[in-house]
């Protein structure tokens, strides 16, 4: 089964234009926008979010267990 | 099968929704146990028999035959420490025994740098109901059962 999460995930942070770093922390898709208010949170989940955190530019994505690889399957569509 | 859990750490139990942190305080995750460590240098432990299927300087997750992964991180936010401070004794992808020392890292330094020590104990994606024999508010040492998951 294709994964599309990475895909959708990522637009739904806005894009690569908006994202400055991502990075997987086990359970989790610590981000760095460009613009952290632009971010579709129903998109994230219906793309298998847990969960969304804000904190102005820093988003981090709640995914499990398969962060680390949903993270380096993002920095690839980068 | 019923799988028995080791605290990684000496310290005190205390429960998850203490954890300063909504991803494991909210069990987004997976329930468990957090172990308030006491003490300085010193090594983490398998919680379990199993593969280290994740490894970061900060956390590991240890996966058993039956599929049963235990998530163990020491300490909140300190993956913004990049490893400074924690030595890795395993690779990912190794074959570990429960209470085999896994990284080597400073409770005492991780709180002095400014973050909470605190080490959340997870059963990924286990439902609340089977864990069991759950210890909050026991002082333990690091090797003793934390809780029982029903798997």
């Amino acid at each position: 089964m294709a994964d599309d999460r990475p895909e959708k995930i990522l637009a739904a942070l806005g894009g690569a234009e908006n994202v400055i770093e991502i990075e997987g922390c086990i359970t989790r898709l610590r981000c760095e926008l460009e613009d952290g208010s632009i971010i579709d949170e129903p998109a994230l989940k219906k793309a298998g979010a847990i969960g969304v955190m804000k904190m102005g530019s820093v988003v981090q994505v709640i995914v499990g267990p398969e962060a680390d690889t949903i993270a380096s399957d993002i920095q690839d569509l980068m | 099968m019923s799988l028995e859990i080791l605290s990684p750490v000496d310290g005190k139990t205390v429960a998850m929704t203490e954890v300063p942190d909504p991803v494991f305080a909210q069990s987004m995750v997976g329930p468990g146990v957090a172990v308030q460590p006491s003490g300085g240098r010193q090594n983490a432990l398998a919680p379990v028999d199993g593969t280290v299927v994740t490894l970061h300087p900060h956390a590991f997750v240890i996966a058993t035959e039956a599929g049963q992964a235990v998530l163990v991180h020491l300490g909140i936010d300190t993956v913004k420490q990049k490893g400074e401070g924690f030595t890795l004794h395993v690779v990912k992808g190794e074959t570990v025994r429960a209470g085999q020392a896994l990284v080597e890292w400073d409770p005492d330094a991780v709180v002095a740098a400014g973050y909470s020590a605190i080490v959340p104990v997870v059963a990924l994606d286990a439902a609340a109901e089977a864990l069991t024999d759950i210890s909050t508010g026991a002082d333990i040492s690091a090797g003793d059962p934390v809780f029982t998951w029903q798997g």
